[in-house]
């Protein structure tokens, strides 16, 4: 499916189970997006991930609902819980399924986003593994200097800052440098459209969930 | 077309003395430039104003001008391979260069299979860029900039990590482009071999001054450059009752899913000067970062006959330091006399006294720059402070990741003796990995070489 139509389809269905209280509509969008999961090769490990990671807010939030609210409403408190696996599941196929650059380039040409914001969003992804690399090179330089830093050293995180600024400007630079000026046209390598059947599953997908939330409890 | 012209420009950055004073010279369009001088003496200040990033990117023109050539594009090539790329890929970086070009698609394939095999790096096209080495990366961006088919080529150290191989072949492929495209290319360069084959123009930049050399002059200088280049490195084979400070027993490094180093068993002597060389990605760097205890390995490291493993990190960083390929890894606070502060009070070289240091820091021409913000430094000082920090910290063993990027001959020179009058006071042991090999042949005592998934060392 088109990534930007996606995109919306995804903020869609989060925004309206959001004002609805349907936990089996909710149960169910949660179990489509898991089999649609299993369907991409997710891996065992990961939907232990994604079960696990959300645990701790979804009980605190069924916890304080059941049994501290003034009406002890386990129902909503249900509700609440599939609420926030709903958009932890939603999110997490909407991730799993796209490229960023296939999303930067589908928001720019079908969406007409201006290129500043999709490829400065995408270039500064593409600097997370180099984050990851530079703390430890902190962590080591300061070993080497006699100093012993932690994660709550500010040293560490005014390095983190300097090299984002750093980071910030260079990619300006490089950018700029290899051709790039904002608000010119550009031409495209990869042509993104938006096909008759993208449109046909965005109205199909949207008219299931008004069933499912209209016709279940 | 006209040329590219400074007209009586002065330029300064906000903070600090003026980096270029009254500079008037013009470069010939559809010829080659050469720019040397020493570290500091802004090559990458003139680099940036023609291509438009100075001002844009800070500092001021305070006086005169500069004509760019109407039609002209500029593509540039930077000093520190890292931060050149948007995107993951080599492939996608270059779909998104000429993206920004507006090359119709139909046209893209063949262009980005023209880039990448100029610059050899067909084979990366599709790995990610964070997985490639500082070489690989260098050719990477250059293929990108090639691509754009520029007017005007700047290249302001682009050998800087690429092995001497591969500086030949790309040195000729600019020669190829020049002669067919009439690129018009400005590279600096503080090292000169290799580049008789383009009769450049050479410019020296003294005092804030650029000099047009006659060609005579350049031509005396390229092949003097030449000559120096071809002298071997005099090198033994380490002897069996030396003392070894680290041992490798089946040491075995993989990056990926590809291996870089075969079980290998070796050892490093005590007390003297190791050279590591070997070609872009074989994975140089990646040993050092082992030893440093940066990456994973397999097999074991002893240091000292200790397994690296076992030794505490506080203790082993008393006794192993690494100088990184960049060198704004190394800092980490924000002033040169907050840096030099840090290593005094936590260093145990027992070489460096006051005196000492005020005369190391004077030779280094770093005086007088304790208020200078350590990032602002130009590409050379960054690398002659880092390694005055490194020294003073006194560890046992020092690892040298290309240590030299960017210094003149009279720096080097200058480091290299500062060592050695370290060294006369407390021993140390230096692994050095090097493209740079002039200037530092007396230093070297033995030579490891890398190739082939092996380690061996090397006599001639």
């Amino acid at each position: 499916m088109n990534p930007s139509l996606k995109l919306f389809l995804i903020l869609f269905i989060s925004l309206e189970i959001t004002f609805t209280s349907k936990l089996w509509a909710n149960i169910i969008i949660i179990l489509v997006a898991l089999a649609l999961l299993a369907v991409h090769h997710f891996s065992w490990r990961q939907f232990c991930w994604l079960i696990a990671i959300p645990f701790l807010p979804a009980m605190a939030l069924f916890i304080t609902i059941s049994f501290f609210s003034p009406d002890r409403d386990w129902f909503y408190g249900w509700v609440l819980v599939s609420r926030i696996y709903g958009y932890v599941s939603l999110g997490t196929l909407f991730t799993a399924t796209t490229s960023q650059l296939a999303l930067a380039r589908s928001l720019e040409q079908n969406c007409h986003l201006p290129s500043k914001y999709a490829y400065g969003v995408l270039a500064a992804f593409n600097l997370v593994p180099r984050i990851r690399q530079s703390i430890n090179t902190i962590y080591m330089a300061a070993r080497m200097r006699g100093v012993t830093l932690h994660w709550w050293s500010p040293t560490l995180y005014f390095k983190a800052i300097l090299a984002a600024i750093q980071w910030s400007d260079q990619l300006a630079q490089a950018m700029e440098s290899h051709g790039f000026v904002e608000g010119q046209v550009r031409s495209f390598a990869t042509v993104i459209t938006i096909s008759k059947k993208d449109w046909l599953l965005l109205g199909g997908i949207i008219l299931a969930v008004q069933f499912l939330v209209i016709a279940l409890p | 077309m006209k040329e590219f012209s400074f007209n009586h420009l002065s330029f300064s950055f906000t903070t600090g003395e003026p980096v270029l004073t009254d500079l008037t010279a013009s470069f010939a369009p559809r010829a080659v430039h050469l720019l040397t001088g020493p570290s500091g003496s802004g090559k990458s200040t003139i680099l940036k104003l023609i291509a438009g990033l100075l001002p844009k990117y800070g500092g001021q023109i305070t006086a005169g001008n500069l004509t760019v050539p109407e039609g002209s594009r500029s593509g540039m090539l930077f000093q520190d391979p890292v931060m050149q790329f948007a995107l993951d890929t080599p492939r996608h970086e270059l779909e998104f260069t000429l993206e920004n070009c507006q090359v119709p698609r139909g046209q893209m394939k063949g262009q980005i299979a023209t880039a990448l095999s100029f610059a050899r790096v067909t084979p990366l096209a599709d790995r990610k860029i964070t997985t490639l080495s500082g070489g690989q990366q260098q050719r990477v961006a250059l293929a990108a900039v090639v691509a754009m088919k520029p007017t005007i080529l700047l290249l302001d150290e682009p050998f800087a990590n690429v092995d001497s191989a591969n500086r030949q072949l790309i040195l000729n492929q600019l020669a190829q482009l020049n002669r067919k495209n009439k690129t018009t290319i400005i590279i600096t360069d503080h090292e000169c071999f290799g580049y008789q084959e383009l009769h450049p123009q050479v410019w020296q930049l003294r005092d804030h001054h650029l000099h047009a050399l006659t060609p005579k002059e350049g031509n005396e200088l390229l092949r003097h450059a030449d000559q120096q280049e071809a002298a071997p490195i005099r090198v033994t084979m380490p002897s069996k009752d030396e003392q070894a400070i680290v041992d490798f027993t089946d040491l075995t490094i993989r990056q990926g899913d590809s291996v870089l180093l075969t079980p290998t068993n070796l050892h490093l002597v005590k007390n003297k000067t190791t050279l590591l060389t070997g070609a872009n990605g074989v994975g140089k760097s990646t040993l050092l970062k082992a030893l440093a205890r940066l990456l994973p390995y397999d097999g074991q490291i002893n240091f000292q006959g200790t397994d690296i493993q076992k030794i505490s990190p506080g203790k082993y960083f008393r006794d192993v330091g690494l100088i990184f390929q960049h060198a704004n890894d190394q800092f980490l606070n924000v002033t040169v006399g907050e840096e030099l502060a840090l290593s005094r009070q936590h260093g145990h070289n027992p070489f460096f006294t006051r005196a000492r240091l005020q005369q190391a820091l004077s030779d280094l021409q770093l005086n007088g720059r304790e208020d200078q913000v350590v990032y602002s430094l130009s590409g050379g000082q960054k690398k002659k402070l880092q390694l005055l920090l490194m020294l003073m910290m006194g560890q046992q063993l020092l690892l040298l990741d290309e240590p030299f990027t960017g210094l003149d001959s009279q720096s080097l020179a200058t480091i290299l003796q500062l060592i050695r009058e370290s060294r006369q006071v407390l021993p140390l042991t230096i692994v050095v990995v090097s493209h740079q090999l002039s200037g530092i042949e007396d230093f070297v005592d033995y030579h490891l070489v890398m190739q082939n998934q092996q380690l061996s060392y090397q006599r001639n």
